[in-house]
């Protein structure tokens, strides 16, 4: 019999799996379980941020507020917005914390809660401030997130991320360095409920220290609809429910029978400032 | 954002491109590869040939570089993650050896058979820094033999 060559017909050293299938499930998989561990690690941050102490907390804070402290003169305007919140804390709002107010120059109209106590005012929310009612407010504001201690849970959710993505691609990946270009002093974001919470302990606060809670819902007010979100940061942007917001206080201080006063002018090393710009 | 949409267009482009360079590679495979049928080419280091008929004994090779293409490295490194056969190195391995043989076919002309048949396949620009170029030699070598008819 002669032998004729022939082709085997078939390609036994490669697999006939479509590679966009194969792509899809190892894509699909990694990602579900990045999320997955994204998710878990978040609620272990709930569980972590009550039990962690202020002491490591503290620590924790230099990475953060290394800048503002160098940066350090204590002028006029920090020292009035110091003894504001000093008042509040003192009577009304006892924190474990020992607040220090940082006043940079900006135009966001927004304050930041940053851990190690270090609350940062920006001149452009200044600026907008007409009673020193308004200001107590949006500080005490700033307060009640120190009191729920959301501005830990805001950062914990960004580190673990980074944990995460380093764990899986390593150090010095792309993600990291996404995460660490875009963390910004005002982009802490908070959820509805952790804003919720922090406005009606600035409620509380406002009336226990002044016993009215005139001006409480102005800042909201005088803010456009239509205003540019990264101007108005913090208070504004991540809150198109601002509606929702003022409504909700305005019926917690009916429910409470917090009365409306006189709301107190803004203190004279403020206005300075404020006509100043 | 910027990041992700290199990223998604480098991908996309490593599949078409790859898929098209690919089928575009295999189809003059087969072609070669049919036209050279009758050239055995074989891993026996001896054939039962008398000495005085064998006119010439000459080494023969073929190389082939074949590289990978941005979408089948992110496969990979996704498929380094969970482990398993990698399924888009494959082929490249595949074309490359296919490819190395071929040449080395054409390099022996008119030989009667290939004998003694290696392959051997090594990674190129494994260690350039981070950046992996990604290619990958195949060679083939073995000993024609043109024999008297």
């Amino acid at each position: 019999m002669k032998f004729t060559a022939r082709q085997p017909g078939i390609n036994v050293n490669v697999s006939p799996t479509h590679p966009l299938k194969d792509f899809a499930i190892l894509a699909g998989g990694l990602l579900a379980i990045v999320v997955g561990v994204y998710l878990a690690l978040g609620l272990a941050v709930d569980l972590i941020v009550p039990r962690l102490s202020m002491d490591l907390e503290k620590k924790l804070a230099g990475a953060f507020v290394g800048r503002l402290v160098e940066t350090e003169e204590v002028d006029t305007t920090t020292r009035s917005l110091q003894g504001l919140v000093d008042r509040l804390q003192d009577r009304c709002a006892p924190l474990p914390y020992i607040i220090t107010v940082h006043v940079t120059e900006s135009d966001a109209v927004n304050a930041a809660a940053l851990p190690g106590g270090h609350m940062v005012v920006f001149t452009g929310l200044l600026a907008e401030m007409t009673s020193e009612n308004e200001l107590a407010f949006v500080l005490a504001h700033e307060l009640g997130h120190y009191a729920n201690r959301d501005h830990l849970r805001g950062l914990g959710r960004a580190l673990v991320l980074m944990t995460a993505s380093t764990v899986l691609l390593g150090a010095d990946n792309t993600v990291n360095s996404m995460i660490g270009q875009g963390m910004v002093l005002t982009e802490l974001s908070f959820s509805r409920k952790q804003e919720s919470q922090a406005d009606e302990f600035a409620l509380e606060t406002l009336f226990c220290h002044y016993g009215h809670v005139a001006d409480a819902t102005s800042f909201f007010n005088k803010i456009p609809e239509d205003g540019d979100p990264g101007r108005f940061g913090h208070y504004f942007a991540s809150h198109p429910e601002n509606r929702r917001r003022i409504s909700h206080l305005e019926d917690l201080a009916q429910e409470r029978g917090y009365p409306t006063g006189n709301p107190l002018p803004l203190p004279a090393e403020l206005t300075t400032k404020t006509n100043a710009h | 954002m910027i990041d992700l949409i290199i990223f998604l267009s480098l991908l996309a482009l490593g599949y078409g491109a790859g898929t098209w360079a690919e089928k575009r590679h295999y189809r003059s495979i087969a072609e070669r590869e049919n036209a050279a049928i009758n050239l055995p080419v074989v891993t026996l280091k001896s054939v039962d040939i008398p000495e005085h008929k064998i006119r010439s004994a000459k080494l023969v090779y073929g190389s082939a570089v074949i590289s990978v293409d941005y979408f089948k490295r992110i496969l990979a490194s996704l498929r380094n993650v969970f482990g398993g056969k990698v399924k888009s190195y494959e082929s490249l391995l595949d074309r490359a050896r296919r490819e190395a043989l071929l040449r080395m076919k054409e390099m022996a002309g008119n030989a009667t058979v290939i004998v003694n048949v290696r392959i051997e396949t090594s990674a190129i620009g494994k260690q350039s820094k981070r950046k992996n170029i990604g290619c990958l030699e195949a060679m083939a070598y073995g000993t024609a033999l043109t024999v008297e008819e």
